[in-house]
């Protein structure tokens, strides 16, 4: 099972969606999500991966055959990859069965019984075993889903390549495809690519995230690196929800905004920069007023707005003697109103600092 | 290198070939004179006083035909897709039936009805009041604009009402619930949507009289006058002069381009009706008392397209003289042995007509699907050039590619006149922008993911074309078919000029016969050429699984 690799992938067309210098490793046998806003370039990305588009620089890998570079494009059907469209691209005139066994045609030295128990078998994984004569515009959305997640895994690819491929599904359905495809990944144990705008989906499914952003990959990690340890402002706000607090720095673990001081777990902070500060919502802890409001990163606030999400509330809190307002998530109990005075606690190591520079 | 690639290039070739080819000459011979180039044929053209004449007709025909045609084609589909107009299908099915009737057959049939002696309308006229004068002529400049217009009011229609089924009542009732009354919501939300189409439609309409040449030739030249596509036809007579009717057809070719693109800016510019949100449901309106005196309206335009001119064909067809009642006495088949066996062109000309048709079909069918799937896919470059180019015959009249045509193969390196090849030429290029538009929509309307999927499995470019594209196109590309063959069966205005006395068409004997005065063969052939028509229609409908005016069923 190879990996693949992206060597200083350029490619430009218009200006959407262009690629500009990109590089990435895909371990033999991960699942790595390409996440990032429209327009970021994880689409053309996953297009030059699969041979649909030529790369004006920079080469594409796969263990150690070079498919692309700007001289010459291994074309997609020779790639040994199989690809899952966002709009499914199921042929409309072939059975569940005829489009399943497509791919199976190009393998040689299979006979037509063995296809049709391969068929067979991988309808069955997808749980769509009966299904076999039935046309792709008598199904249900999810069903047709699960057709082309067959088409592409029966062929055993080297490379599996998904293109927001739950995009058009309703939210029930989209949930628990999320879970088969990690299950099927599991199973199978393809290296895969896949694409999505869907950070909620990008978590559950993949064993690391790369984050794009015009073009270029901003880090790569696993879902706890990337919510936890973000190194840029876009990808503390892009994964998941976020405080960002803009400051300088005073000391090597302390950031002055205005006259709050907040203190972080030791850093390599440089005294007299700029820098800014991620804390997440739900590390933000509140208590009544009346507590004492001394230690480290305590401060008086008052409540602006509330909104009861069930298992959390969410607040909006500014900061005493600040133009800060935070957002917070804390327990449904104690329940602070609207106007109420409540004290803020910030654990340092909660207060991640984001690269300056993007 | 991809296999594929020649294919495409060597498509987009030909098609260079077809079409630079003719105009190119068109273009040169208009300006070339026996000491280079020269300007004296479009003076001697346009300060010939028959000519400016002709211009001005032309002019005054092309206009009132929008006019007549936009006063009858919008009311008719607003009324067949808004409201609840009793038989809305049949009206459809009778619009779509005008649509296709050729207008050179509606204009003899109009001279059966209402030709100032021997008319039908007019004999019942004059045994009902006893009067002597005529009820109508229709040799008139006033009967030519109302047959040319009952033949041309479907392109409103077709514009209008695919405009009018796009724009969601939703906006209408947005603007009613903000406070707009009835009238006030029509004036300031729904027709200024449907402007941009009725304005196009009414270009349509007079590009369509602009190029017509059978209406004209059929009713202006009894009557004493001419119009440019008559005109040109004319310096074609012996002895010909080309240079001139070069000269001449340069500025129909001009006026049709510069009309279409104002055309096409109208659509584009605001192309609200593409803007059509999320199930946006129409609601029907109730006409109330109005709805069966809207019928009759409906039914009095129909009749004088479809009922009484199909009725009289018909009824020439199978009398012995068509302008007494058809009784027993009066009944013969003789007109069919007559057409078919006694007359020397006539099943030459039906099976040079059939054979051209069918050829053109095939040839045109796969020459405009290689094309838009090059357009479509971006397979070469110059793409738009392409696509450019196989729409470019569309701004050129019949009869103007006729004169280009005969200029362009009565010499070396291609001498063609005099075969059926310089006719099949003509066709293919006539109808190749019908045959385009219909495949280009097909394959816009086959994802690229389709072919993309097959691909990573492992199948190449052309094996994807055969197993997965060809399949999904095979009933718009048959629709492409049908549109070229009927078109080519119909053909008059390019054929008249290019046509050798070996090489005649059904279209070119029915206008023979009628210098002859030969109405009951006319009818004969008429009445063939109106059923090889409806036949090829009902296989379009049944390849595309809607009627061919353009809406879903």
């Amino acid at each position: 099972m190879p990996g693949v690799s992206l060597k200083a992938l350029s490619k430009r067309y218009g200006d959407v969606g262009a690629v500009d210098g990109l590089s990435l490793d895909v371990k033999p046998g991960e699942l790595l999500a390409l996440l990032g806003p429209s327009g970021c370039g994880k689409t053309t990305t996953l297009r030059l991966v699969a041979g649909f588009l030529a790369p004006e620089a920079g080469e594409i890998w796969v263990g150690d055959r070079r498919l692309s570079s700007p001289a010459s494009v291994v074309p997609p059907e020779r790639r040994r990859m199989a690809m899952i469209f966002q709009s499914y691209a199921l042929w409309p005139h072939m059975t569940v069965a005829q489009n399943v066994a497509y791919g199976l045609r190009f393998k040689p030295g299979l006979s037509r019984g063995d296809r049709d128990a391969r068929v067979r078998e991988m309808l069955r994984v997808v749980q769509l075993g009966g299904y076999e004569a039935r046309y792709p515009g008598e199904l249900s959305g999810g069903q047709q889903q699960r057709v082309a997640v067959a088409r592409a895994l029966v062929v055993e690819p080297e490379i599996l390549l998904l293109d927001e491929p739950l995009s058009n599904l309703d939210a029930n359905l989209r949930e628990e495809m999320r879970f088969e495809i990690r299950r099927l990944h599991e199973t199978f144990g393809i290296t895969t690519l896949y694409v999505t705008h869907d950070q909620g989906e990008a978590m559950v499914i993949s064993d690391r995230i790369a984050v794009l952003r015009a073009g270029k990959v901003t880090q790569v990690g696993t879902a706890d690196d990337l919510y936890h340890r973000p190194r840029t402002r876009f990808v503390a706000e892009f994964i998941g929800r976020t405080n960002v607090i803009d400051g300088l720095a005073t000391s090597l673990d302390t950031v002055a905004h205005g006259a709050l001081r907040l203190h972080i777990a030791p850093g390599p902070l440089q005294p007299g920069t700029h820098v800014a500060l991620s804390i997440r919502p739900h590390q933000v802890q509140l208590a009544a007023p009346l507590e004492s409001a001394d230690g480290a990163n305590t401060f008086r606030g008052t409540v602006r707005r509330a909104a009861f999400l069930g298992d959390t509330i969410d607040y909006e809190v500014a900061i005493a003697g600040s133009d800060l307002v935070v957002r917070a998530a804390a327990a449904p109990t104690p329940r602070f109103d609207v106007g109420a005075g409540v004290t803020l606690r910030i654990a340092p190591g909660a207060c991640v600092p984001l690269a300056e520079s993007e | 290198m991809d296999r594929s690639i020649a294919v495409w290039v060597s498509a987009a070739l030909a098609l260079v070939v077809l079409i630079a080819l003719p105009l190119g000459w068109l273009g040169w011979l208009s300006v070339s004179g026996e000491h280079g180039v020269t300007l004296a044929h479009y003076r001697d053209a346009f300060a010939d006083p028959a000519l400016q004449k002709a211009l001005w007709n032309t002019v005054v025909l092309a206009f009132w035909v929008g006019l007549v045609s936009v006063a009858i084609g919008a009311p008719l589909a607003w009324l067949t897709a808004r409201t609840d107009v009793p038989a809305r299908g049949l009206i459809r099915g009778l619009v779509l039936a005008s649509f296709v009737t050729p207008p050179f057959l509606g204009a003899f049939a109009w001279v059966m009805l209402a030709g100032p002696n021997a008319g039908m309308l007019n004999t019942l006229w004059r045994s009902l009041t006893g009067a002597d004068a005529p009820l109508l002529n229709i040799f008139t400049m006033p009967g030519l604009i109302f047959v040319v217009a009952i033949y041309t009011f479907p392109y409103v229609y077709i514009m209008v009402s695919n405009t009018l089924a796009l724009i969601a009542s939703d906006l209408e009732e947005a603007a009613a619930i903000l406070g707009a009354g009835r009238l006030t919501v029509a004036r300031t939300v729904t027709l200024p949507m449907v402007l941009p189409a009725l304005a196009s439609g009414f270009i349509l309409a007079v590009l369509q009289a602009l190029a017509l040449f059978g209406s004209p030739a059929i009713l202006a030249l009894p009557a004493g006058f001419h119009t440019v596509t008559t005109q040109i036809w004319s310096l074609f007579q012996f002895p010909p002069k080309v240079e001139q009717a070069a000269a001449f057809s340069v500025p129909l070719l001009l006026a049709t381009a510069l009309l279409l693109d104002v055309q096409k800016r109208l659509l584009g510019r605001r192309g609200y009706a593409a803007v059509g949100g999320k199930g946006g449901q129409r609601r029907t309106i109730a006409l109330g008392r109005w709805r069966w005196p809207a019928l009759a309206a409906c039914l009095v335009v129909m009749s004088s397209a479809i009922f009484l001119p199909y009725a009289v064909l018909a009824k020439g067809a199978f009398a012995r003289a068509w302008a007494q009642p058809l009784g027993r006495d009066n009944f013969t088949l003789g007109n069919f042995t007559f057409t078919f066996f006694e007359y020397g062109s006539t099943r030459a000309a039906i099976v040079n007509t059939l054979e051209l048709a069918v050829l053109t079909a095939c040839i045109g069918a796969a020459m405009v699907a290689l094309l838009s799937y090059i357009t479509n896919r971006r397979l070469v470059v110059g793409h738009q050039l392409v696509a450019f180019l196989v729409l470019a015959p569309v701004v050129v009249p019949g009869v103007v590619l006729a004169v280009g045509l005969f200029i362009a193969y009565t010499r070396p390196p291609f001498v063609l006149y005099g075969t059926l090849w310089i006719l099949f030429l003509a066709y293919l290029t006539k109808e190749m922008p019908v045959g385009y538009a219909q495949a280009d929509a097909t394959f816009r309307a086959i994802p690229a993911d389709l072919e993309d999927a097959g691909r990573v499995l492992g199948a190449g470019r052309l094996r994807i074309l055969k197993e997965v594209t060809a399949p999904l196109a095979k009933s718009g590309i048959i629709a492409a078919w049908c549109f070229i063959f009927i078109g080519v069966i119909r053909e008059l205005s390019a054929s008249i000029l290019l046509f050798t006395p070996s090489t005649k068409v059904m279209s070119v004997v029915i206008f023979d016969l009628k210098e002859e005065g030969q109405f009951g063969a006319i009818s004969v052939l008429g009445l063939v050429m109106l059923a090889l028509t409806f036949a090829t229609v009902a296989l379009v409908q049944a390849a595309l699984g809607r009627d061919v005016l353009g809406a879903r069923r």
